[in-house]
């Protein structure tokens, strides 16, 4: 007599082609983020910049009303390269991603190993790259809403209120550098958070660490650049990277005399890195082929 | 015999959930079984009597008092909780041990009986492994061995069976009992009914946060009288021995199987049906192999008296 | 008395055990080996580029005590402090310590004295290598010394109010290191630039009351090290520092005593 193993066993079948088969995944992350009440109000506070930007759209085109704001920086004033280059590299924008990803990202693999959730997704039909899809998915939801959503909003709002295309005739580039570098923040935060996500169990480990990371890479760049004054140590910060990148993306001269592929390298290590670490933590669970 | 565990309106809600409703009762000394399908309250019961939640409405004493945050009671209580938690990080034997430094025992005593208890759940070979290398059983194990390690009077066991194979079973059952024997109070909870049975014949039931019964097992199912008992014969002239008993007005119902010698009797009076077995038996030359009362255990106890 | 100076030293013996052989205190531990290397790097770039006017004891003394300061004792004081609750309740494993015969203020107390003793331990060596990669040259001035040593005391201080605080926080908060975060890098960093006494409500004020050197820096990125001081005497800033360590600890055994704790399933 055969006695078969009745635990959970990797799914024998065929996989059938479906559209979106990370979705679910996805609508379950997005799902548990939301049920967070500290979640839902951080989320409000990280859309202000997005909402203080899009008032200097408006005021940009009523100056003569707001002559008393021209008395300060006229950044938010003019809507053009800088403008969106301001908002998108902005530190308290990238300081909420983070904080958004520490509320929504951070149980995203390690709440799965914590509870050995991995079995129960891999003996059902779901290929690997489905469920690392459907979590990055989960990151991209939020941190789009942050930055593709508003951007592309000030360019519309630019039209509306300018009343011609003037603007787009002028950079009809703005709104591919839009798309693109949203692309690239979110795709870089996403390989971030869940590179952190599944180097613990613990979801408050993971946490700080997520936070950390960033903050520490920031202090120890801050230091070493006060002592040697070389601006290449703008690599060591992940915050000095996005923005060496962003300033490159909206044609603006980065801050620190450092070729902008080299942040972008840095980046593009970090996701690999991130990478090469979810492939071997993921195919560390047993059932897993 | 004084009542070592006392409770008076015991009731505890958790949110708009109830968990315990108006629970009233003493535990003696010996085992009582508490027993209760899943999210009946058992665990909400012994985690009010272990101090682990405060009551709602209601108090809990044990040998007469109070046990919130009455932390020197813990001296004379082991508790095995039903969750399957530990510090990962330690061996089986750190565990052991600095639990039992928390008392004020000698380090060489806190050696000996970490020992002696991991000896007796069979633990002794892999106390040097990390309790993360450890399976289920081997973790259920050790609950037991840090519930009565330090030789505790009243022992309250959640589910202390779960996960066990039926060898480790059959020693923690005897264990059990020896701890009656031994004169002390030990509340063992389960949804096994087996289990429970080979543990007692004192059980209370639990049933959505109330007590549905509670006494003897044989008590509780006298209480069920107008619900007919059922006895199965396994002889060698089944259908002879129903045809004599077919005209017996206690007899209700009569039904022939599993097996082609077995017949199953339903009577309203078991006491008048087994006097009037063995004449019959004699009177028909009837070889009898077997006579059970499919029935007479909790699971059909529990069906009846929740009307399933 | 004797009951519960015994289970507090058990305990601490327990979690002091345990914490060293924690993952997590590794991570902890080379994050917080960090200012070592950077205090490596100076030293080998003064070796090879003598010229460079980089001053060893400077940089000690106001940027490696500064990070340590407004940084490392935060973060560690921040996930250790609020671990002492929140991992029990977690780990499900609060049951094993509030089933024997020791007083619930004890648990606290026992597991912050843990805690704190093998953070003081990891921070001290942290910063006394540091001390002699980058003050090699003063390595027999005493004052150089004493400086250290008090800069030592100052963060060995610092550590152990805000993990009293964070002790506190963890006893009745779920989302403890949230709160934590938005605390220590939202409340300590913005009010302190604050003029008159709305600073003194922060901790790090007192801190900072006891370590000037480490509290100023030059300009450019170290700006955010910088700040508008307004210290309060020593012997006010060590009192306060102590009687809030109490209080907090004090309060955190009240709740913890007080509150019933269930576990998520």
């Amino acid at each position: 007599m055969v006695i078969s193993e009745q635990g959970y066993v990797h799914w024998q079948g065929t996989f059938v082609e479906r559209r979106f088969p990370w979705w679910p995944i996805t609508r379950l992350g997005i799902r548990l983020a939301f049920k967070r009440k500290f979640f839902k109000f951080v989320f409000s506070i990280s859309l202000l910049p997005a909402v203080m930007f899009s008032t200097g759209v408006y005021i940009s085109e009523r100056l003569d009303d707001f002559q008393f704001m021209l008395k300060g920086p006229d950044r938010l004033l003019e809507v053009n390269p800088v403008f969106f280059k301001s908002y998108f590299t902005s530190e308290p924008l990238l300081f909420l991603m983070v904080m958004i990803m520490v509320l929504a990202g951070a149980g995203l693999i390690c709440d799965d190993l914590k509870y050995n959730s991995l079995q129960l997704y891999f003996s059902r039909p779901l290929r690997k790259r489905d469920y690392v899809l459907g979590k990055m998915a989960t990151v991209f939801f939020f941190l789009l809403i942050l930055t593709l959503v508003p951007g592309l909003l000030f360019v519309l709002l630019k039209l509306i209120f300018a009343g011609s295309f003037k603007f787009l005739a002028n950079y009809p580039w703005i709104p591919v550098s839009v798309i693109a570098f949203s692309l690239l923040v979110t795709l870089f935060f996403a390989f971030y958070t869940l590179l952190v996500s599944s180097l613990s169990k613990n979801r408050r480990y993971v946490s700080i660490l997520l936070f950390l990371i960033y903050i520490f890479s920031n202090v120890f760049f801050g230091i070493f650049y006060s002592i040697f004054h070389n601006p290449y140590f703008c690599l060591l910060s992940i915050q000095c990277d996005i923005q060496q990148v962003g300033a490159a993306f909206f044609r603006q001269s980065p801050q620190y005399d450092v070729p902008w592929i080299y942040s972008f390298l840095v980046l593009a290590a970090i996701c690999c890195l991130s990478a090469f670490v979810l492939k071997r933590k993921i195919r560390g669970v047993e059932v897993v082929k | 015999m004084t009542a070592v565990i006392q409770t008076k309106n015991l009731s505890k809600w958790y949110g708009n959930v109830l968990g315990l409703s108006d629970v009233s009762l003493e535990v003696e000394q010996g085992v009582t079984g508490l027993l209760g399908p899943n999210g009946a309250g058992k665990s909400t019961f012994l985690k009010l009597i272990t101090g682990q939640i405060k009551p709602s409405i209601g108090h809990v004493a044990i040998q007469g008092q109070d046990v919130w945050n009455n932390y020197p009671l813990f001296g004379r209580i082991g508790f095995c909780p039903e969750q399957d938690a530990f510090y990962d990080e330690m061996t089986g034997w750190e565990f052991m041990t600095s639990l039992l430094s928390l008392y004020s025992f000698s380090r060489a005593d806190v050696q000996s009986r970490a020992e002696k208890a991991l000896d007796f759940v069979e633990l002794d070979k892999d106390k040097d492994r990390l309790i993360r290398g450890y399976s289920r059983g081997m973790r259920q194990r050790l609950k037991l061995a840090q519930a009565v390690a330090h030789d505790p009077e009243i022992i309250i066991l959640d589910e202390p069976l779960n996960g066990l194979d039926p060898l480790s079973k059959r020693k923690v059952i005897r264990l059990i009992k020896d701890y009656k024997e031994a004169g002390k109070t030990v509340i063992v909870s389960s949804h096994v009914l087996p289990e429970i049975e080979a543990l007692t014949r004192t059980i209370i039931l639990l049933h959505q946060g109330k007590i549905l019964a509670r006494g003897d097992i044989h008590y509780i199912r006298d209480l069920i009288d107008k619900h007919p008992h059922m006895i199965s014969v396994k002889c060698s002239d089944p259908r002879r021995l129903a045809s004599s008993l077919v005209g017996e007005p206690s007899v209700l119902n009569i039904q022939f199987g599993p097996g082609p010698d077995t017949v199953v009797f339903e009577t309203q009076d078991r006491d008048k049906f087994f006097g009037l077995i063995p004449r019959l038996i004699v009177d028909h030359r009837i070889d009898v192999e077997e006579i059970t009362s499919p029935d007479d255990n909790l699971q059909a106890v529990f069906d009846y008296l929740v009307g399933k | 008395m004797t009951m519960s100076h015994n289970a507090v030293r058990s305990i601490f013996s327990f979690f002091f055990f345990l914490g060293r052989k924690a993952r997590k205190t590794k991570v902890f531990f080379l994050i917080s080996g960090l200012p070592v290397l950077v205090a490596l790097i100076i030293q080998i770039n003064r070796l090879f580029a003598p010229g460079s006017g980089i001053d060893g004891p400077a940089i000690f003394s106001s940027v490696i005590m500064a990070f340590n300061l407004q940084f490392l004792i935060l973060v560690l004081a921040l996930f250790y402090g609020t671990s002492i609750c929140s991992e029990e309740l977690e780990g499900k494993t609060l049951t094993y310590l509030t089933t024997r015969p020791a007083a619930k203020s004890a648990i606290i107390l026992g597991k912050y004295a843990a805690y704190a003793a093998f953070l003081i331990l990891m921070v001290a060596a942290a910063v006394i290598l540091s001390f002699l990669i980058l003050n090699v040259e003063r390595l027999l001035d005493l004052s150089a010394w004493l400086a250290m040593i008090k800069g030592l005391g100052v963060l060995a201080l610092g550590l152990m109010c805000y993990m009293a605080f964070f002790t506190l926080v963890g006893t009745f908060l779920k989302k403890s290191i949230l709160f934590g975060l938005f605390f220590s890098f939202g409340w300590e960093n913005i009010v302190q630039y604050f003029p008159g006494s709305t600073q003194k409500f922060t901790i790090m004020h007192y801190l900072k009351s006891l370590l000037p050197a480490a509290s100023t820096g030059s300009a450019g990125k170290l700006s955010f090290l910088t700040f508008k001081l307004e210290p309060s005497p020593a012997g006010t800033a060590v009192a306060t520092l102590v009687i809030l360590t109490a209080v907090f600890l004090g309060l955190a055994c009240l709740v913890f005593s007080k509150k019933e704790y269930i576990f998520e399933d």
